[in-house]
């Protein structure tokens, strides 16, 4: 351990003066990056429970994970601001379309976008979507943007998911007619050949056509219960907008927020850089000495050898220190001759 | 023990092992400036006086920082580059103070000449004749090679003063190389920690 203090010691300034400017520059940037970060988001209140609410864990797919509609919402938001098609709409519907057309590295810059998004749940139906920027105005842009891509983007998957429901529900349909017209035309045939009275067996064989037709026109007004409720439901869903609230509209922030993290991020990583340059300076500087620290590294200049150790005296030794003894010696030498005393040889 | 014990015993340890190596003169350099050769130049002189009870000449040879001189007020008065250039008598260039037995031999007038290899083996050999003990206080090497090699090449020891956890160890061993002296150089390692101090003495008792 002494070595590593030694070190510490006679590279003191040059640590002094890394740690001033490595904390410095990150402190200065922490503090600039607080100042001038603005975070805008809007709450939004999320009012129906999906009907997949129940989903399965990927590693065990027997164990249900109960998944709260915020955390639904929240859940689709962040995997859409993943997506670069998504982000890429965002940003078109904003003022920052032009940088994007500017943009050298369109991945990177939606990538940058993408990240200063922040979607949380609070509690089982609220969820807040916030951007984070150095220009006030962006935020609440970007938000409502990003509301309306993923408004668009839901309605386009609910009429997609309706038109393939009502595609499967007419060749359902199509077959239950088919059915329910045998049906009638096996009864019909069948009244057509029996003439009443009925005996008793044929009254059986008549109720179980009768039923068969009875079953067929069930399911028939059962699949176009479904047709409509497929065609209907989006819509009614969409112009209704309870699924979906927006209960706090994102506002153009007057003061920094949001900047606490970021800036806590760099200060860190400042602090970690200062205390790894000096940790490697020391141990360089220690295993790697490049200074006689002793009789050891004098011996190794051979065949010159030492003779002599003049010790360091220190002012903590008495009153006594270099200089003093310099004059002290000079006294005695010259005497009275001494009249100044400039740089030390 | 006070500073001024442990510089006393240290610079009459030093003393002791020039006297040892049977060294009439010795001249202090080192490789950088700032590592306390004057200081060094000047304990030793004055422990050497005392060692071998006679007079010591302690010649400023530092072209570059005559601190010596400086101390002494005598950085105006002629000296030693003064005798070189023949402008003065040796005699009345060196100064004496009374109740020590340090002669001392400023710079003089350093703009008149330069060390000649020829004017320093004459100036050693002869003109010193006289004085028991040379003690020479030079240039850093690096810094004033011009001013230190004839010195090299014509004092019997060479000491190369060292700051321990200072002087870098490169700078050092290239210092080294450019000094053609006659014997080795020794090494005086200088504002040493207090476990340093003893070392030179066990490693001289360790070789007898």
């Amino acid at each position: 351990m002494r070595p590593y203090l030694a070190t510490l010691r006679r590279y003191g300034w040059l640590i002094a003066a890394i740690l001033a400017l490595v904390w410095g520059a990150g402190l200065a940037s922490a503090y600039v990056d607080y100042t001038t970060t603005f975070e805008s988001d809007a709450t939004i209140w999320v009012l129906r429970a999906s009907p997949e609410l129940l989903v399965t864990s990927p590693s065990d797919p027997s164990a249900p994970i109960l998944q709260t509609a915020a955390s639904q919402q929240a859940d689709l938001l962040d995997q859409l601001l993943q997506t670069q098609s998504f982000v890429r709409d965002v940003v078109q519907k904003t003022s920052l379309s032009a940088a994007l057309a500017a943009a050298q590295d369109e991945r990177r810059f939606l990538a940058s976008v993408g990240k200063s998004f922040q979607v949380d749940t609070h509690g089982t139906n609220l969820l807040t979507v916030a951007y984070i920027s150095h220009d006030p105005k962006i935020g609440p842009e970007m938000v409502n943007a990003a509301l309306a891509v993923r408004a668009d983007r839901v309605a386009q998957a609910s009429v997609t998911f309706s038109a393939a429901a009502s595609t499967l529900y007419q060749q359902q349909l199509a077959s239950a007619q088919t059915q329910a017209l045998d049906a009638q035309k096996k009864l019909d045939d069948f009244d057509a050949e029996h003439p009443a009275p009925l005996s008793d067996i044929q009254q059986h064989s008549r109720d179980q056509l009768r039923l068969t037709l009875d079953f067929a026109q069930i399911r028939l007004g059962d699949i176009r219960g479904r047709i409509d409720q497929a065609t209907l439901a989006p819509a009614v869903l969409a112009v209704s907008g309870m699924e979906f609230q927006v209960v706090d509209q994102p506002r153009v922030e007057a003061t920094p927020r949001g900047g606490t993290k970021p800036a806590a991020m760099t200060a860190a990583i400042a602090f970690a850089a200062g205390a790894a340059l000096v940790t490697l300076l020391v141990l360089l500087g220690t295993i790697l000495p490049s200074h006689a620290t002793g009789p050891a590294d004098v011996a190794r200049l051979a065949p010159m050898k030492l003779i002599a150790s003049v010790p360091r005296v220190s002012r903590a030794q008495g009153s006594v220190g270099s200089g003093d003894v310099r004059r002290s010696l000079g006294a005695i030498a010259f005497g009275g001759r001494r009249e100044k005393s400039g740089p030390r040889g | 023990m006070s500073g001024d014990d442990s510089m006393t015993r240290a610079f009459d340890g030093l003393a002791s092992r020039i006297d040892a190596l049977g060294a009439r003169s010795v001249g202090f350099t080192s490789a950088l400036l700032g590592e306390g050769v004057s200081t060094v130049a000047l304990g030793t002189a004055l422990s050497l006086a005392e060692l071998r009870g006679d007079e010591v000449l302690l010649v400023d040879g530092n072209w570059l920082q005559p601190s010596l001189s400086e101390d002494a007020g005598l950085d105006a008065a002629p000296g030693l580059a003064d005798r070189l250039a023949r402008a003065t008598e040796l005699d009345a260039a060196i100064r004496r103070t009374p109740g020590s037995r340090i002669a001392f031999l400023p710079i003089g007038d350093r703009t008149s000449t330069r060390p000649a290899l020829r004017a320093l083996g004459s100036f050693v050999a002869s003109e010193t004749g006289s004085f028991e003990t040379v003690v020479v206080d030079l240039p850093p090497i690096l810094a004033g090679e011009p001013f230190v090699l004839p010195w090299a090449a014509v004092l019997d020891q060479i000491c190369v003063v060292l700051r321990e956890e200072a002087t870098p160890l490169p700078v050092l061993r290239q210092a080294l190389g450019r000094l053609h002296a006659v014997n080795a150089p020794c090494i005086v390692l200088n504002r040493a920690k207090p476990s340093s101090v003893d070392v030179p003495a066990k490693l001289l008792a360790a070789r007898t």
